[in-house]
């Protein structure tokens, strides 16, 4: 079951394509990370299947159906910024949302305790700093407990501890079986938190499927090794003769050799001793989504 | 639509601005319209003052007062328009007018919900027009047998205050800009419609009387006016056709833009 399929999504704005013919699926109970760097198109793409901007082509479901007014009462939704009447208070201004929602009134207190704002509910808006204005946002989300929740950007502008409360709220909130679909550019982030990912770049959609599958896929299938020993020099040499080693780079004070999968600590170690070199650093990098990524993306910001 | 309403009363019960905006109509123009009536009652000791008065009719006696009121309340109440534009562009300011749609009204509640804004705001003004023409007449009429001849002119103002609503309404959605919009608002309602008013009315040509605000506007003649110097000879009829055209008109305009547009800044 999905909660979400995006089918041939585009949009342009005059002569920028802004998505072109976007498709995948949201399985249900997934923590889905949309990833792309700043521009690339993710809250445009959020913002369609939210309704508040309209696609040049394509369509969406939600749980299967076309998108409507009574679904979106139902997800909760951080779109970009936190959108709040400045003159009014916290509560007030959840009271809104929840009037427009049409329930989740009795949730308020409880939201406000979830983000830590409950002491802070009676002061207006615009007397919060950028971190509460966030928590706010994340706190409307949660009125009426809805089974699907979009974050855009969730962590932008809280501070550390607050950046560690969200992922922990949002890995609590995915344990109760609630499906949440996350735009980022933080790959850290995603990487923490999210089961499923869409990798976006200038409004073309590079790769989707679980984090597993896209860390594991070919041109992924190579490790980092961080190596060093007294000379830098000899130990290049060395190795760059040594079977299934790729390239080689010399940084600061040791190598980083990109070799085959099968290519294990031990290998280099016992062929670096058996030449005459003794290794004093040996470190073998997991691939992260942070290299996956930037190989999928040339590393490059898309404004 | 009562659904819709009390949110927008959320959104403005304890909104500062909007009460400043509100209460300064609904305390400025009965103080406004209560002393000019006085004033105007009190002098005309002299022949000439008497002859005038005469010549115009009084304007703060019955049936005239609720002409009168009416037009009044129509100088004051384009200060509404103001009023309206802003509760209008702030949504846009906040970005709170795409919250409102993810949250769950379509895109047609927003328009619905504002529209019952609209509709409570001419109320409350009618009934003060209403309530202030009732005052003012009693208290300078001399004979109150047939108080509510000339009544409608109540309805004229209902009609003037829904069409100016409307053309604030339609500016700030296409604009979104708060002071741009009112900038062209008031351009709009002081100038351009009075300059085109003049070009369409020389040498007794009657297209002018149906420019958007003055089809609603000369529904309701200033009482000071001397019937000899109107020229209008358009019935009253065809200007309440032509106000609601517009209004219709507007209406189809707004909804046909917001429903199709990018809700962006």
């Amino acid at each position: 079951m999905h909660v979400l399929n995006v089918e041939n999504l585009s949009k342009n704005y005059g002569q920028i394509k802004a998505l072109k013919n976007i498709d995948f699926d949201v399985p249900s109970g997934t923590v889905f990370g949309i990833l792309g760097p700043n521009g690339s198109g993710k809250t445009t793409l959020l913002g369609i299947v939210m309704d508040v901007l309209r696609p040049t082509s394509g369509s969406y479901l939600w749980n299967g159906k076309p998108g409507s007014d009574s679904q979106r009462k139902k997800i909760g939704t951080l779109l970009e910024t936190p959108n709040f009447y400045h003159y009014l208070s916290g509560e007030d201004n959840l009271k809104i949302a929840a009037e427009i929602k049409g329930h989740g009134k009795e949730d308020i207190p409880q939201v406000l305790h979830a983000v830590n704002l409950f002491e802070r509910r009676k002061s207006k808006f615009n007397t919060y700093s950028l971190g509460m204005k966030q928590r706010l946002a994340i706190a409307s989300t949660l009125l009426g407990n809805p089974d699907i929740l979009v974050f855009d950007e969730p962590t932008n502008g809280l501070d550390p501890a607050g950046i560690a409360e969200i992922r922990e709220l949002i890995q609590q909130l995915n344990n109760d079986g609630k499906t949440i679909i996350m735009a980022s550019h933080i790959l850290d982030e995603v990487e923490k938190v999210c089961t499923h990912v869409a990798i976006i770049q200038k409004g073309v959609l590079k790769t989707v499927g679980s984090v597993i599958d896209v860390l594991s896929t070919s041109a992924a299938n190579k490790i980092i090794v961080e190596v060093a020993a007294e000379d830098l020099e000899l130990l290049k040499t060395v190795l760059s003769e040594m079977n299934g080693i790729g390239d080689i780079k010399i940084l600061d004070n040791e190598l980083h050799i990109t070799c085959e999968e099968n290519i294990s600590a031990i290998n280099i170690n016992q062929y670096c001793f058996s030449k005459g070199i003794v290794l004093s650093r040996l470190n073998v990098k997991r691939k992260s989504l942070e290299t996956r990524f930037l190989e999928i993306t040339g590393n490059q910001s898309d404004r | 639509m009562l659904q819709l309403f009390k949110v927008e009363w959320l959104k403005i019960r304890t909104y500062k601005t909007f009460w400043v905006l509100f209460g300064t109509f609904c305390i400025m123009f009965p103080l406004a319209f209560y002393f000019s009536a006085r004033e105007f009652m009190k002098s005309g000791a002299g022949f000439d003052e008497k002859a005038i008065k005469a010549f115009l009719g009084s304007p703060f006696i019955f049936p005239k007062v609720w002409q009168a009121s009416s037009w009044f309340g129509g100088l004051f109440f384009v200060m509404m328009g103001m009023l309206f534009i802003l509760l209008i562009t702030n949504e846009v300011q906040y970005r709170t007018h795409r919250q409102n749609i993810i949250d769950g009204w379509s895109r047609m509640d927003f328009l619905k919900a504002k529209f019952s804004l609209l509709l409570f705001l001419v109320l409350v003004a009618t009934v003060l027009v209403f309530l202030c023409g009732l005052t003012v007449g009693m208290i300078f009429s001399k004979n109150i047998d047939d108080i509510f001849n000339g009544v409608h002119y109540i309805g004229y103002f209902a009609l003037m205050a829904i069409v100016y609503l409307m053309v604030a309404f339609l500016i700030s959605i296409l604009i979104k800009r708060t002071g741009l919009s009112i900038i062209i608002y008031f351009a709009f309602v002081c100038i351009v419609d009075n300059v085109l008013w003049l070009i369409l009315t020389l040498y007794n040509n009657q297209f002018g009387y149906f420019l958007p605000l003055e089809s609603a506007d000369s529904l309701v003649v200033n009482p000071f006016k001397p019937a000899l110097l109107e020229k209008r000879t358009v019935p009253d009829n065809a200007l309440i056709s032509a106000v609601l055209f517009y209004i219709i008109l507007f209406g189809f305009i707004i909804i046909r833009y917001f429903k199709r547009t990018d809700l962006k800044t």
